[in-house]
């Protein structure tokens, strides 16, 4: 099974460092960004199924780089995380285009879920799209 | 301070109300007081005056009845005398039947003598023997025999029986003869006492010495005494007198008196004040009760206005501090629940970062002990296991903390739709159901099923209904920790346009120093940790957010009574 590549997004460093290494130690992948623009910058180079993206940020909030991650690369899957305040702005974050959010203080298992969930999502996605271009090849042979 | 400004406010209203109740009573009470005095002054005096005319009017017409009936008898006896001269009047029989004549004409005659210029009595018709008498040193025959005619006072004369005498004379010197009737006094009696006016109006004459003349129906004076009173009577003169005078009885009468017969008789009628001015009594009578009864009227009246007047004043008072009350408290749960929210937003942050610190450590111990790198028996390992599931409870306590807050500021969140009492209600108490009655508490419902709906989250509602429900069986159990417990949970159509839901507990009760704070944030009475002091701040939340209101009211030891007020739904939302 291919390994989830994960992407985690917060303006807490120390967050950042514990988590990567508990997910690293889950198996998981983890690329770590400090910003919306970081994680973009990233977004271009290296390979990311699933990012977890805190909503309140300084700079780029969530927003405006889940909108930008959902306009650059469509098939890359974003998990929200977010507090009180910014709970209705959750709700428009889904309507984004966000595969689901998760409230502050989380457990690690739960984002690691929600990951999976997403990550498996993408895959069948990838899957259903490899079909159909395969179908239109031997369609395409049949001609 | 706030007793004082209390009482100072009670003054005041006190005050006022004083004044109004005075104008309330003093004004009105003007013009009845004017209408009723005016009317009344002018109503008596002319009652009075009414009175005292038709008095006059009597004591006139009586007066000229009496001097026409004796002119009316002298002129009888002088028609006599020029028909007949002394020769003819004297033959036997003659006089007899002259008399009966008389007699025939006016039933007053008693008797008829025939006298000569000596004063013998020579002929006399009648029941007396009087015949042979001498009457010639009698002063009523030496003043018939100069004036030609006389009427006399009452006297009594040889028969010994009160009468008068009317004489004329016929002829002059030594021929010169007397012809005299006498005149009966029961007869005569009857004549001027028969005026009757009123109860006790009567007439009578007395003499120019004050000798009564006639009796009276009163009885008091009879004939031939001397009337008491005559000095008080005025004493000359042609004109009719009306004066008001006590009887030596001390009775008020209103007397009416004229001289008659050439100023000798004096007819007196008189009425006793209190009949003659009866009218004039009904009148005061009618007055008073309609003063009283006004007075009356108008205090009761005032009183009554006023008293409702201030209990709406008071209501309205009432009701704009509850108002104010409650928007203040609004305002400030708003201010707090933001400040709390916001607090709760910015410690999420670190518990977070503890949580993945802690589940780091979690981990790292797993590892040690599969690498077999530490000994998980080992005491001080075990020290470090406890403390740091430890960490994960407080952790999770406070991200509860934060989550209750968060709850408490969203609003938004809520799915509303259309919620009936008769179908929610029952179903959130089956779930606390199972618990009272393992406390020994007993659940009474009264919620009528066909209540109308109103607009809500389902599970809000649940929420608050629940958390209401729970503290109430912590109060309960704490007063009956074993049985005796009662929850009682009515809802109810309070008006045209609210429901009224009720929570009634026979628990501790809240301390009154605490009632106004139940529903602020963080407000708790329970021990740390048993509770976040958030509950019914949230449940004032979604229920003011429903558009509706949260009431309570309680007792030390008695129990509390929550009460929501929710909005009915419009009806064209409600199920046909």
């Amino acid at each position: 099974m291919e390994k989830l590549k994960l992407m985690l997004v917060d303006d807490e460093k120390r967050y950042l460092q514990t988590t990567a290494k508990l997910m690293e130690k889950k198996g998981i992948e983890v690329v770590t960004a400090q910003s919306g623009e970081q994680a973009l910058d990233l977004l271009r180079t290296r390979e990311v199924h699933v990012v977890i993206l805190d909503i309140k940020m300084p700079g780029m909030d969530g927003f405006r780089t889940l909108r930008a991650i959902k306009t650059l690369y469509p098939p890359v899957e974003v998990i929200l995380l977010t507090g009180h305040a910014t709970m209705d702005s959750a709700i428009d974050g889904l309507q984004s285009g966000a595969f689901d959010y998760v409230i502050k203080p989380a457990d690690i298992d739960e984002i690691v879920n929600k990951a999976y969930e997403a990550f498996q999502k993408r895959r069948r996605l990838e899957e259903k799209i490899r079909g159909l271009t395969s179908g239109s090849g031997r369609h395409g042979l049949d001609e | 301070m706030m007793d004082k400004k209390n009482m100072s406010e009670d003054t005041r209203t006190r005050r006022i109300k004083r004044n109004i109740l005075t104008y309330m009573i003093v004004i009105p009470l003007i013009p009845l007081f004017l209408a009723v005095g005016i009317s009344f002054y002018y109503f008596t005096t002319a009652l009075e005056n009414s009175s005292t005319q038709s008095l006059k009017r009597i004591v006139g017409d009586h007066r000229d009845m009496i001097e026409s009936f004796l002119m009316e008898r002298k002129s009888d006896l002088e028609m006599v005398t020029r028909l007949y001269d002394f020769e003819s009047i004297n033959r036997n029989q003659i006089i007899d039947d002259v008399f009966e004549i008389l007699k025939n004409k006016s039933g007053a005659f008693i008797d008829l003598g025939l006298f000569d210029s000596r004063g013998l009595h020579v002929k006399y018709s009648g029941q007396y023997q009087l015949t042979g008498k001498l009457y010639k040193e009698e002063f009523w025959f030496r003043e018939v025999m100069e004036k030609g005619r006389y009427i006399s006072d009452v006297f009594l004369g040889y028969r010994n029986v009160p009468h008068f005498i009317i004489a004329v004379k016929k002829g002059a010197g030594a021929d010169a003869w007397v012809l005299r009737a006498t005149i009966d006094t029961l007869f005569f009696d009857r004549m001027v006492s028969g005026v009757r006016i009123g109860r006790s109006g009567e007439a009578y004459i007395l003499n120019k010495k004050g000798i009564a003349q006639t009796g009276r129906r009163s009885g008091g004076v009879n004939v031939m005494e001397k009337d008491p009173e005559f000095s008080a009577f005025p004493s000359s003169g042609s004109t009719i007198h009306t004066f008001l005078k006590s009887d030596p009885q001390g009775l008020k009468f209103l007397y009416a008196t004229t001289w008659l017969k050439d100023q000798e008789w004096l007819l007196v009628v008189r009425q006793e004040k209190k009949d003659a001015f009866r009218f004039f009594y009904y009148a005061l009578y009618a007055s008073l009760i309609i003063m009283v009864l006004g007075i009356a009227i108008v205090v009761g009246m005032s009183f009554f206005m006023t008293e409702k007047l201030f209990t709406r004043i008071e209501q309205l008072g009432r009701e704009k501090k509850d108002l104010g009350n409650q928007l203040i408290r609004a305002s400030q749960l708003a201010e707090v629940g933001e400040m709390a929210a916001g607090f709760a937003h910015e410690i999420n942050n670190p518990l977070q970062i503890i949580k993945s610190e802690h589940a780091l450590i979690a981990s790292i111990f797993e590892d040690l002990y599969e690498n077999k790198k530490i000994d998980p028996e080992d005491q001080e390992i075990l020290e470090l296991q406890d403390s740091l599931s430890q960490i994960e409870l407080q952790v999770s306590r406070c991200s509860d903390i934060t989550r209750a807050i968060l709850k408490f500021g969203r609003k938004n969140e809520a799915r509303e739709q259309l919620l009936y009492p008769g179908e929610q209600i029952p179903e959130i108490i089956k779930m606390i159901e199972q618990r009272a009655s393992v406390e020994g508490i007993a659940v009474f419902q009264n919620i009528p099923v066909d209540l109308p709906g109103f607009m809500g989250d389902a599970s809000q509602f649940q929420q608050v209904m629940l958390n209401l429900f729970n503290n109430a069986i912590d109060a309960i159990m704490e007063q009956h920790p074993d049985t005796g417990g009662r929850l009682e949970i009515q809802a109810r159509s309070k008006d045209d346009n609210w429901i009224e839901i009720r929570v009634t507990d026979n628990g501790t009760g809240i301390q009154p120093e605490h009632i106004a704070k139940v529903f602020s944030p963080f407000f708790t009475t329970k021990p740390v940790g048993k509770g976040t002091g958030l509950g019914l701040s949230v449940c004032y939340g979604i229920i003011e957010n429903f558009g509706g209101t949260m009431d309570v009211t309680s007792r030390v030891n008695e129990g509390t009574i929550f009460i929501i007020t929710l909005p009915k739904a419009d009806m064209e939302k409600q199920a046909p």
